[in-house]
């Protein structure tokens, strides 16, 4: 009986280690299909991988792509390296927590050029001329997100601490903020931002966005990111990959072609309002190139150290990793 | 008892972070997707003291949650058990009721109630309470014919007997129900933390997610693990003392 149960045991110990490892090591693409894992769902912010995709752009340049969408729990630089994508999008955070635990990523874009990580305020019941106005005031924040190092920055360089500030955790609804119990609260400017400010508007109430880049605080967004293997062994797929995105992406920020943008955008986020993606289109131009002479896609090395070096200061990381080592794109 | 649940659970959780490691090595993956040995044992350093007090505030909401549905069920399992309009109309109700998703109730509970203590308790007691139920109902429902009948033919049944002895010759089930709804309990407070809370083991194996941090996650999981071990085998132990009671004769009639 004991030996029974110990063979038992031990057989099915092996069969769960077999069926994981088959699982862990089977791709998830067949054939030449590449796959391009977002970092959020389809909506007006990933405007570009859209049109890229709806719009024909990797078809022309020779390729078949699948755009997935992102969400809670996906990780592009995970997908990578399990080989279940060829090519994501990454904010520079995950690239940097990435490359610190050994991860073979490289960084072939920047697609933010200013990211729409912001606070948003009533500017009719507070005023924020400097950041020296946030002591006292009620602010929300992710634990454990992007917006917390933010924020202990911000904080940081107006010599405050978060003692002089009442912080409270942002979940996903934005009651507290809607209630007036949290005066600033983060969103993304270009998607929840647009929508709250109408939701006030609507209300009589106007706001304001306090963007940390206004205080020399330059913390890197969402990124085009691949494998260094993918960039070895493949280097013609993903130079071509990046041209056609990058076209894609100078198409969609385009004024001149905003109603077939928006009626491709339409077709994958069916969920939002026509007026509200339209806005938000605007709302993501200035962040995708906020000057003329601006090359999408441009790497702004000087930010990507100062993302590092945040996050070595906020103990995110423990040492530094040499990030501008795997900024393999066009740079500033 | 209770040692056997916590080796148990060791067991299974030695085996998990086996495979784990054996998909790592025989893949060539990094820390970032699998962490090695190493990372594991460096995050619990740093990490299973706070975790540890995570869990046990995790706990301390489960265990008043699953308090509540047991007090629900049998409330309502008693009340539902007859076969009248009433008793029926009770048990298609919960039986309905329980298809929903508890899940996707959460934010509105959290809308509602913000995301507090009261949140987490009723999410928690709500995921617990359906299943225990549709146990109790079925338990409370199903007549034990060869000692009811007694009572019925001579006249001495009364409501309170009958739940007794149905209660008393299912003993072994209603234990393993109530032990099983802990793990039940557990679960759904860690989801409501997960989805809103600010505080316990949900709340932080959220942040750790939001890192993409998979030895904080595992060491998380060691920690709830363990402490619902301890929490079962002290239910079971409880059951088996209360069996044990029942079912021993009475010294005074031994003499």
């Amino acid at each position: 009986m004991n030996k029974k149960f110990k063979t038992n045991t031990i057989n099915g110990t092996g069969l769960i280690v077999l069926c994981m490892m088959c699982f862990a090591l089977t791709p998830a693409f067949a054939g030449d299909t590449l796959n391009y894992r977002l970092k959020w769902l389809f909506n007006t912010s990933v405007a570009g991988d859209i049109i890229a995709d709806t719009g024909g752009f990797f078809e022309k340049a020779g390729l078949d792509v699948s755009v997935n969408e992102g969400g809670t729990g996906k990780n592009a630089i995970k997908e990578l390296e399990l080989g279940y994508a060829n090519f994501g999008v990454a904010s520079a955070d995950q690239v940097i927590r990435a490359l610190e635990k050994g991860a073979d990523v490289v960084v072939l874009a920047q697609l933010f050029q200013v990211n729409p990580m912001q606070w948003i305020y009533r500017s009719d019941l507070l005023e924020i001329k400097g950041l020296s106005d946030l002591r006292g005031r009620h602010i929300g924040v992710t634990f454990g997100g992007n917006d917390e190092t933010i924020m202990t920055t911000l904080l940081a360089k107006a010599g405050l601490t978060l003692k002089d500030i009442r912080i409270s955790s942002v979940r996903f609804d934005f009651t507290p903020f809607l209630k007036k119990e949290v005066e600033v609260w983060p969103v993304y400017r270009n998607s929840q931002g647009v929508i709250l400010k109408e939701r006030l508007a609507a209300e009589g109430e106007q706001v304001k966005f306090l963007n940390p880049a206004d205080y020399g605080v330059s913390f890197v967004a969402n990124s085009v990111v691949t494998s260094g293997t993918m960039m070895e062994k493949h280097p013609d797929t993903v130079n071509a990959f990046m041209a056609a995105l990058l076209s894609a992406w100078e198409f969609a920020v385009d004024p001149a072609n905003e109603a077939q943008v928006l009626a491709q955008i339409k077709k994958k986020d069916k969920g939002t309002r026509d007026d509200i993606r339209q806005k938000q289109l605007e709302a993501t131009r200035p962040l995708i190139k906020p000057d003329k002479g601006i090359k999408i896609g441009i790497i702004d090395t000087g930010a990507w150290q100062q993302t590092e070096s945040i996050m070595v200061k906020e103990k995110q990381i423990v040492a530094p990793v040499d990030v501008t080592s795997r900024l393999v794109g066009p740079k500033k | 008892m209770l040692f056997r649940r916590i080796y148990q659970f060791l067991i299974v959780y030695c085996i998990g972070v086996v495979g784990l490691l054996t998909v790592k090595y025989a893949a060539g993956l990094s820390n970032y997707v699998i962490p090695g040995l190493a990372v594991i044992f460096d995050t619990a350093h740093r990490m299973l003291g706070s975790y540890f007090f995570d869990v046990l505030n995790t706990l301390s909401v489960t265990v008043l949650g699953q308090m509540i549905s047991i007090f629900m069920a049998f409330f309502v399992g008693i009340i539902g058990r007859k076969s009248s309009w009433a008793g029926s109309f009770i048990k298609v109700m919960a039986y309905n009721i329980q298809a929903y998703p508890i899940v996707a109730l959460a934010p509105i509970i959290f809308i509602l109630l913000g995301d507090g203590f009261l949140s987490r308790l009723l999410i928690a007691s709500m995921i617990c309470y359906f299943p225990l139920l549709l146990s109790v109902l079925g338990i409370m429902a199903s007549p034990i014919k060869d000692i009811e009948h007694f009572y019925i033919a001579t006249g001495r049944m009364r409501w309170q007997l009958e739940v007794k002895i149905r209660a008393f010759e299912n003993l072994n089930k209603l234990t393993t129900v109530i032990s099983g709804s802990a793990t039940l309990a557990m679960a759904g407070t860690i989801v409501a933390e997960f989805i809103a809370a600010d505080q316990g083991i949900g709340y932080s194996i959220r942040i750790a997610l939001y890192q993409s941090d998979l030895a904080c996650i595992l060491v998380a999981l060691f920690s709830i693990g363990i402490i619902i071990s301890v929490y079962q085998g002290i239910l079971e132990t409880v059951g088996e003392q209360m069996k044990t009671k029942w079912f021993a004769p009475k010294g005074e009639y031994l003499l």
